[in-house]
C-alpha cells in the first residue's frame, strides 16, 4: 500500500521524536494501514485522534512510555474486540482481589483459552494460605465469568465486525 | 461461473500420447499449444514468481509427475489432525480465491500443471489400498488444485471415480469451488466417492472467490451428484467475519438444506480463514484492497494468524447449533483446530486422529 505524503510525514515526526526502532514501526504501519482500508481513515487522521496526541504531549511521560502508550492504543483501535476482551478480563481478575503473591493472567491474543496462575510463597504456611485463597476465588462469579470470556461465552464478546 | 479458457496448452514430448493431452486437444482444439523437450518444460515449469501468480493460471502444462502421488495431508502443527491423505493429480488452479494459501505454497512454481501419468498414480493408490485393507482412508484430490475445475477438459473424473468407487477401505473425496460435475452423473460411485464444495455466502463469493461458482450453481451441482448417487461434503471453510456475517451463513444454511437432503451428506467441515504472515504479505500485494487482513487476527502457535480464540469459537458455535437444528446427526467437524477449541465448540476433542478419522468413516 502506498503511504500518501501527509501520512507518512505524521508517522515520521512521531517516529523520529520518540526514535521508535524497526520492530515497532512494522508494527505501527501494518495496524496503521489495517485501520485505515477498514474504517476508510486516513493514516494522519488517526494519528492525530484525541488519545494519541493526548499522549504525546502528556509531560509526566518519558519517551518509552509514550510510545508504549501509543502503540497500545493503535493496537487498540486495530482490534477493538480483542482489546475489549482482554479489558473484560482484567476487570474480573482485578474483581478476586487476589493478594500480589498470586497473579492470573491471560496469554496475548487470548489464544489457548487458558488462565495462568503463578503463585511466590517464602513457606510452606504461606504457599497453603495462597493455595486456600486461590481455591476460594476459584468458585467465585468473576472465575467463571473469565472462563466464559476465554470462551466466546462471555457477555463481551460480539461477533459482527 | 467463469469458463477457464488458458492462453496456451504446453505439453511434454512424453506426455503427448497420453490420454490426458488427447482430451485437452480434443476439448480446447482452438487452444495453441506447444510441445517441448521433457527438461525445457521442467525448466519453465519451475520458473519461479513466472510474471505474477495470476499470469501462470493462464498457460496449462501437461507433463509427468516424477514423485509420489498419494501424501498423507500435513495438517497444521499442534492441531488436531482428521486423518486424511492426498493424491496430486494437478499443482495450482484455475480460479484466483484472494485467501488462497497456493499463492504462498507455490510461489516458487506456479505454473498450472496437470500431470499425464495417471496410469502411476492409479498404480500407486492400489498398492497402497491394498497392502492396508484394514485400514481405513480418507483421500481428497483437493489440496492443491481445485478436484473439478479441470474436469471438464481432462475428465479426470473418468479414471479416478471407477477406480476408487471398488475400494472398499476408502471414501474419495472430490473438492471443488466449481459446478463443473457433468463427467461424474454417468459414473457409479458405488457410495464410496463423496463430491465436496467449499461454502460461502455469496458476498464473500462475490468479494474474494474470482473465477468460482456462484452459490447457486454449487448447490445446483451438488443435487444434481446427489440425484446421481454420490455422497456429498460442505466445508464452510475459510468462514469470514464481517458486519452481518450471521444473516449471511444462516441464509446460506437454509439454501443449502433445503436444496439437499442431509442424510447424503457425509461430513461437513468448520474452519475460520487463516493466513500466514507471509501470505499476508503476498495478499497485499494481489489483492491491495482485501478487507480479509482486516479481520481481528492474531498469531497462533502453528504460525498462521486467525480470528482471537473467544471470536471464533462463538463463530463455529453458533454456525453449530445452525447446523445441528436442520441436520440432528451429520458429521460436523472442525479443520485445523486445537483440542482447546474442539472442546469449547463441541464439548468434546478426539483423542487421536485415528478417532477423528475412523468418525468419519461411513458407517456399516
Amino acid at each position: 500500500m502506498g503511504w500518501e505524503p501527509p501520512a507518512s510525514a505524521a508517522l515520521c515526526r512521531l517516529a523520529l521524536v520518540l526514535k521508535i526502532g524497526e520492530n515497532h514501526l512494522r508494527d505501527l504501519m501494518d495496524w496503521l494501514e489495517e485501520i485505515a482500508l477498514r474504517d476508510g481513515r486516513a493514516i494522519d487522521t488517526i494519528l492525530a485522534g484525541r488519545v494519541i496526541a493526548a499522549i504525546q504531549t502528556d509531560p509526566r511521560l518519558g519517551r518509552a512510555d509514550k510510545l508504549k502508550r501509543i502503540k497500545e492504543e493503535v493496537r487498540r483501535q486495530r482490534f477493538p474486540r480483542l482489546a475489549q476482551t482482554e479489558d473484560a478480563l482484567r476487570a474480573r481478575i482485578a474483581a478476586l482481589k487476589l493478594p500480589p503473591e498470586i497473579t492470573l493472567s491471560a496469554p496475548i491474543g487470548l489464544e489457548g483459552g487458558r488462565l495462568r496462575v503463578e503463585f511466590s510463597a517464602s513457606s510452606q504456611q504461606e504457599l497453603k494460605k495462597l493455595a486456600a485463597k486461590l481455591a476460594d476465588a476459584a468458585d467465585q462469579q468473576p472465575v467463571r465469568e473469565a472462563f466464559a470470556l476465554l470462551a466466546g461465552t462471555g457477555a463481551d464478546t460480539k461477533t459482527g465486525g | 461461473m467463469y469458463c477457464f479458457h488458458p492462453e496456451e496448452i504446453v505439453v511434454e514430448r512424453a506426455s503427448v500420447a497420453s490420454p490426458m493431452f488427447q482430451r485437452l486437444r480434443q476439448r480446447l482444439p482452438e487452444v495453441p499449444f506447444k510441445i517441448l523437450d521433457d527438461g525445457v518444460a521442467a525448466n519453465g515449469r519451475r520458473r519461479p514468481g513466472e510474471a505474477s501468480f495470476g499470469a501462470a493460471k493462464k498457460r496449462l502444462f501437461v507433463a509427468a509427475h516424477k514423485g509420489e502421488f498419494l501424501k498423507k495431508c500435513p495438517g497444521s502443527d499442534g492441531q488436531v489432525c482428521c486423518n486424511y491423505f492426498v493424491i496430486n493429480f494437478a499443482s495450482n488452479c484455475t480460479m484466483d480465491c484472494s485467501y488462497c494459501y497456493l499463492q504462498e505454497y507455490l510461489s516458487g512454481n506456479p505454473a498450472l500443471t496437470v500431470f499425464s501419468n495417471t496410469g502411476d498414480l492409479l498404480r500407486e493408490a492400489d498398492e497402497l489400498l491394498s497392502k492396508h485393507r484394514r485400514f481405513f482412508f480418507r483421500i481428497g484430490t483437493g489440496e492443491i488444485t481445485d478436484s473439478l475445475a479441470l474436469d471438464p477438459y481432462i475428465g479426470f473424473s473418468r479414471e479416478i471415480v471407477p477406480f476408487f468407487a471398488e475400494q472398499p477401505n476408502t471414501l474419495l473425496e472430490l473438492k471443488t469451488k466449481s459446478d463443473c460435475v457433468d463427467e461424474l452423473l454417468s459414473l457409479d460411485p458405488k457410495d464410496r466417492v463423496v463430491v465436496a464444495w467449499s461454502m460461502n455466502p455469496e458476498r464473500v463469493i462475490d468479494l474474494h472467490e474470482q473465477g468460482t461458482a456462484t452459490l447457486h450453481e454449487r448447490l445446483r451441482a451438488a443435487w444434481r451428484c446427489q440425484e446421481a448417487g454420490y455422497r456429498l461434503g460442505f466445508h464452510f471453510d475459510p468462514m469470514i467475519e464481517y458486519p452481518g456475517w450471521e444473516r449471511d451463513y444462516q441464509d446460506m444454511l437454509e439454501q443449502l438444506f433445503a436444496a439437499v437432503d442431509w442424510r447424503r451428506i457425509a461430513w461437513l467441515s468448520l474452519g475460520v480463514v487463516r493466513i500466514t504472515p507471509d501470505l499476508k504479505r503476498i495478499m497485499r500485494e494481489r489483492f491491495p484492497r482485501s478487507s480479509l487482513i482486516t479481520g481481528e487476527q492474531v498469531l497462533c502457535p502453528d504460525g498462521k494468524l486467525r480470528y482471537f480464540q473467544p471470536l471464533r469459537v462463538a463463530m463455529y458455535r453458533t454456525m453449530f447449533g445452525w447446523i445441528r437444528r436442520a441436520a440432528p446427526t451429520v458429521k460436523v467437524y472442525l479443520c485445523m483446530e486445537s483440542r482447546e477449541v474442539w472442546q469449547q465448540v463441541f464439548g468434546y476433542a478426539p483423542s487421536c486422529e485415528k478417532e477423528l478419522g475412523l468418525q468419519l468413516a461411513p458407517a456399516h
